[in-house]
């Protein structure tokens, strides 16, 4: 399974977890321990241009 | 099972397969597809001569494919009913008949080449799930050689080769000269209690087989010198721990420590195995005639069908989930469902039959009471508002409804509804509401708790089950977290409307929390993954408008985790303090803009109705 930075909301540590388009996966933050792990989207170049 | 063939109240419909289940507890319609057997099971003796008459010869499934049997068969001995079949896949060909041999020989007429497949369709209260399992195939493991080595046996053939009805009458021979070996190992947790290859979870049954196979070995041939390889031996049961010691004072060398290889002499096909004894400390080389993989349980190959035909839960190991690990053990999630054996869990032929009593108990409960008593916490439908988007249907996790939008119909079986919540959390239309946790009802809550210096609180969503049991026990256990979290108990964290969460942000919340069960312990199957889909969405939102999507967090706590309860809600604190007074009255004005722009949609939306 691909691979993709996340951010704790919590501590604010960013891990690798894996990602699957659909799919629901219970992650964890190893520093804190939180739930709250957001997936950091990464900005299409034409937004950048706008 | 001949008195289950013979019971007058049993139908026992083999070579079938369900086909669907729908319904609910009370009312479950089923649907078999009987296969056709080719072979009138009523008149047919099982004398056995179309089988001798029967050209084609294929491995033989039972026998783990030691010998063979024929196109026309009898599936293993005490086969239930006690009658032939014949399996088309490897038949010559019926049509035109190719062979025809079988039906000239058999005296009775018992042999119908025309038979075809049946569909029957009939009505039961409940559902007993008893659908096995699979044993772990060992063909990955290339160190132990078993696809190389022929004298590499697992502990099934093992069974048959010491089986009287086995292939070779129950004489234990080596596969390669068929003479009886003089040293026989055995490795423990082939397939089993390993991250990298098979499965994490231990298999149960496995060490309490062993031992009772060597017991076997050393009973008909004392000679033979038998050594068994091992992590640890688990042998909990009642008298486990005394055949173990039989095992031990019968002969049998246990050795701590797990091969890493095994190597065959090309020219005596003897097997060489290194292994590091743990207890001697001590690296040792054997030589054996014959090894034996003790391999795993695995959860049957078709479980997903089952899974889909009566909307089951599985647990991350494969095996079924139960309603509840400790109070309802052979109950599963659906109503009117239960578990026997291994479809449930690995279990050795004591445990299989506990269970399998208690289940039978259990169904025999409910169907002698002739009434059921269903969930009081359950949705409402109110049809009038209802636009059938069908999102209710979507996420039930019990099918409790049945949208259809291009006729604008809703169906809504509340026997079905266990009160997860999820769908009134969903719908966009108001159309769903939840017994006893009302919109109206938990934003009441969220008010009451808002009212006074708001800027000092958090409001915590906690699951019935999970969450608010983990507060729970914090609490009993004297733990100590910060006073001015104000805990909302809703019966799923399926149930936090979106609209809940603004809400508390409008009325002045610093942080918000929705938690929950962790995905394995789920009461309400996977209504949780709707949480965590909602609180994705809504981080998004928060900063679209700006606000920052730290200030809501999402927790999965279970009833057991007291502590980590009070660390998430002392580390929930220290982040409260860090949200400006700013920071709310933005959101507060951000947000009421926000709902002006939604009830302004809606109106329009309305009038165009």
């Amino acid at each position: 399974m691909e691979e993709k930075d996340f951010k704790c909301l919590r501590c604010g540590a960013v891990n690798k977890y894996p990602y699957e388009k659909g799919k629901m996966i219970e992650r964890q933050c190893p520093k804190c321990g939180s739930n709250s792990i957001r997936l950091i989207k990464e900005k299409s170049p034409d937004k950048d241009k706008k | 099972m001949m008195d289950v063939g013979r019971h007058p109240n049993i139908n026992l419909m083999t070579y079938s397969q369900v086909e669907s289940i729908s319904g609910y507890v009370g009312n479950f319609h089923v649907k078999v597809q009987k296969k056709a057997r080719y072979v009138n099971a009523d008149e047919c003796t099982a004398c056995g001569d179309c089988a001798e008459v029967c050209p084609v010869i294929v491995p033989d499934e039972y026998q783990q494919g030691l010998s063979c049997r024929k196109a026309v068969y009898i599936p293993f001995p005490q086969a239930v009913p006690s009658a032939s079949l014949i399996d088309m896949e490897n038949c010559l060909g019926t049509n035109p008949i190719a062979c025809g041999k079988c039906a000239e020989k058999c005296d009775k007429k018992c042999i119908d080449y025309d038979m075809k497949d049946e569909v029957i369709k009939f009505d039961v209260g409940t559902v007993i799930v008893a659908t096995g399992m699979d044993v772990y195939n060992p063909t990955e493991l290339d160190e132990y050689g078993y696809t190389k080595y022929e004298n590499v046996i697992t502990s099934m053939e093992y069974e048959r080769l010491m089986s009287a009805g086995g292939p070779s009458d129950g004489h234990f021979i080596r596969p390669t000269d068929r003479k009886r070996p003089k040293t026989v190992g055995f490795i423990q947790c082939v397939g089993s209690r390993s991250e990298k290859c098979g499965n994490t979870y231990c298999s149960n049954i496995c060490c309490m087989n062993t031992i009772k196979d060597t017991l076997l070995l050393k009973e008909h041939y004392p000679d033979i010198e038998a050594k068994v390889f091992y992590i640890d031996i688990r042998a909990f049961g009642k008298g486990f721990e005394d055949l173990f010691k039989r095992s031990k004072e019968a002969g049998v060398v246990y050795i701590r420590g797990i091969p890493g290889e095994i190597i065959e002499d090309p020219k005596t096909h003897n097997l060489n195995v290194m292994v590091e004894d743990t207890t001697a400390n001590k690296i040792e080389e054997h030589e054996f005639d014959m090894m034996v993989l003790s391999v795993g349980v695995t959860p049957r190959f078709d479980m997903p069908e089952v899974q889909q035909l009566l909307t089951l839960s599985k647990t991350p190991d494969g095996f079924f989930m139960e309603a509840h690990p400790k109070l309802k053990p052979v109950d599963a999630p659906t109503t009117g469902v239960y578990f026997a054996g291994c479809a449930e869990a690995p279990k050795d032929i004591k445990d299989s039959v506990t269970q399998a009593s208690a289940a039978a108990a259990r169904a025999e409960t409910l169907l002698s009471a002739g009434k059921v008593k269903l969930e009081a916490i359950t949705s409402t439908l109110n049809q009038d508002l209802c636009r059938y988007c069908a999102m209710c249907s979507k996420v039930c996790p019990y099918n409790a409804f049945t949208v259809d939008p291009k006729n604008k119909t809703i169906t809504y079986v509340e026997a079905l509804c266990k009160g997860c919540g999820t769908c009134a959390a969903e719908c966009r239309f108001g159309a769903l509401s939840m017994k006893h946790f009302t919109d109206n009802q938990i934003i009441a809550q969220i008010d009451a708790h808002l009212a006074e210096d708001p800027q000092d609180k958090v409001i915590v969503f906690a699951c019935n089950w999970c969450s608010y049991a983990g507060a729970d026990t914090c609490g009993g256990a004297r733990l100590q977290y910060p006073s001015n979290q104000r805990l909302i108990r809703t019966m799923c964290s399926g149930r936090v409307h979106e609209e809940f969460v603004l809400h508390a942000f409008r009325k002045g919340a610093p942080m918000v929390v929705v938690s929950g069960c962790h995905y394995v312990d789920c009461h309400y199957i996977d209504a949780n993954r709707w949480t965590q889909k909602r609180v994705e969405k809504l981080w998004d939102k928060l900063e679209k408008w700006g606000i920052r999507p730290e200030r809501l967090l999402l927790e999965w706590i279970s009833a057991a985790e007291g502590q980590r309860f009070q660390k998430t809600m002392q580390d929930i604190e220290e982040l409260r303090k860090q949200v400006t007074k700013e920071e709310i009255e933005y959101t507060i004005k951000v947000l009421t803009k926000e709902e002006e722009k939604k009830k302004q949609k809606l109106e329009k939306l309305k009038q165009k109705q």
